[in-house]
């Protein structure tokens, strides 16, 4: 039986490794920074930077936590359930996870932010920040997610002067070895039209 | 004060793994705890360790095409096959029945993986059983990654397909057929690239595939597929003839096309 199966996935597996080497090698070409924001789909590559802020890998922000006072944004969005989902299909998004301690805020890494939702988002960041504009924010989401390079960008535009972009989001802290913690998102009272 | 540093350190290195470790295995037990009593109704399932295995790269490269493969140990007691991918929003990726011309003994597909996640491959038999087996998959965001090639204008060649025989020397008993559907598949979570709004969904539903006038397996899908559908099957190796495939999609659009299944290499 396996006989049978053996030489379509091992030559597929050929395939896809030398595609994952050559591919590695273009992601790894700069993605440069947008004029304003990334309009469009928000899962794709990343730049390296963001003018404005710091760009933080885990090991720093481990120790930036460590010193306590940072906050943490989480800008992943929250799936959308198709309308046209056939009545007997299971939707059940799986628990949302994040690291321990942060804000979870969907939409607010959009290109075109909902106005509701931006609203909310200086208001909670005037909250967190006690109205000084120098704390340190640290923005992410998911590894290849520009939402949360928008959303440090827009912080950087409100006039918030201790951005901080944690590029390889949830899934790359949990990959240096901590934890993540279920989390549920916050929005405005108001749903958005 | 230093040496309390080192004690933090070492302590997270002897500790802090396992410990987190256990707690994601927890959740995730938890997880798919939760799903299997909504698809399968509280009946009770069976390590499938003896009976069905699933294949999966460890690592994705590309979340919104992750190749997976499920193959059977006893495929004449099989009546179908779900592929459950827990930590997407709509995990039954596909359930397979398979009809009197079909052989169970393997099944390949391409899907999208939302999240790191456990992936379940459970064996339906003709008696009722249930039998599991699960991989992990790291690859996230493949439900929001956009379907590159597909501008409105694309749509034109919807529903075309192809089919490869894969035949190798071994194939004494059956042979695999590869079915290729053009189709975007879109979830209605990923945006259109020129308008920025969300594309709407449209997906493969059902797929039949006959042989002969005999049904040869049933295909039950929705947004969890990949663009373009790829579906791997075994065919018997002496069966050739009238291949015919009809797929419906969330539209109501119906796709059928006929293939003359020859003798070995087509």
């Amino acid at each position: 039986m396996q006989s049978l199966n053996a030489p379509f996935p091992f030559r597929f597996f050929i395939a896809s490794a030398l595609a994952c080497t050559l591919l590695a090698g273009f992601a790894r070409a700069e993605v440069p920074e947008p004029q304003g924001f990334f309009m469009g789909p928000l899962h794709d590559d990343v730049p390296a930077t963001l003018s404005g802020a710091r760009v933080v890998h885990p090991q720093e922000l481990a120790s930036l936590l460590e010193q306590g006072n940072a906050v943490l944004i989480d800008a992943a969005s929250f799936p959308r359930k198709p309308e046209n989902l056939p009545p007997e299909a299971i939707w059940k998004p799986a628990p949302h996870e994040n690291i321990p301690g942060s804000i979870w805020i969907p939409g607010i890494g959009e290109g075109d932010i909902d106005k509701n939702i931006e609203a909310y988002f200086r208001e909670r960041l005037s909250a967190l920040t006690g109205s000084a504009f120098d704390h340190p924010l640290v923005f992410y989401c998911h590894p290849h997610c520009r939402a949360s390079w928008n959303a440090a960008k827009r912080a950087i535009g409100y006039g918030y002067s201790n951005v901080i972009w944690f590029p390889e989001g949830a899934e790359g802290w949990r990959d240096a070895g901590h934890s993540l913690a279920a989390a549920e998102p916050e929005m405005p009272s108001r749903p958005s039209h | 004060m230093k040496r309390f540093g080192w004690a933090v350190l070492a302590g997270a290195v002897l500790f802090g793994g396992p410990a987190l470790a256990q707690d994601d295995e927890a959740a995730r037990a938890a997880r798919w705890s939760d799903l299997a009593k909504e698809i399968f109704g509280g009946k009770p399932l069976q390590s499938g360790d003896a009976k069905i295995a699933l294949e999966a790269p460890e690592r994705a490269f590309d979340a919104a095409l992750v190749p997976v493969s499920i193959s059977v140990q006893n495929p004449a007691d099989v009546k179908s096959i779900y592929l459950v991918i827990d930590g997407n929003p709509a995990p039954v990726a596909a359930h397979v029945t398979f009809g009197p011309a079909g052989d169970p003994k393997s099944l390949k597909l391409r899907v999208r993986v939302d999240q790191y996640t456990n992936m379940h491959a459970v064996e339906e038999t003709k008696d009722g059983a249930l039998y599991e087996t699960h991989r992990f998959v790291k690859a996230s965001g493949g439900c929001s990654a956009p379907s590159g090639s597909y501008a409105a204008a694309a749509l034109a060649d919807i529903g075309q397909m192809k089919l490869r025989v894969l035949d190798g020397p071994q194939a004494v008993n059956a042979r695999e057929v590869q079915l290729l559907i053009r189709h975007p598949n879109f979830n209605g979570m990923q945006r259109d690239p020129q308008t920025q709004g969300f594309t709407p969904a449209r997906f493969l539903k059902s797929v039949d595939i006959s042989l002969n006038g005999e049904n040869l397996l049933h295909l039950d899908s929705d947004i969890s597929l990949a663009a373009d559908p790829a579906i791997t099957f075994s065919v018997p190796a002496q069966g050739k003839g009238k291949l015919v495939v009809t797929a419906r999609d969330s539209d109501n659009a119906v796709f059928e096309h006929s293939f003359d299944l020859g003798e070995g290499r087509s």
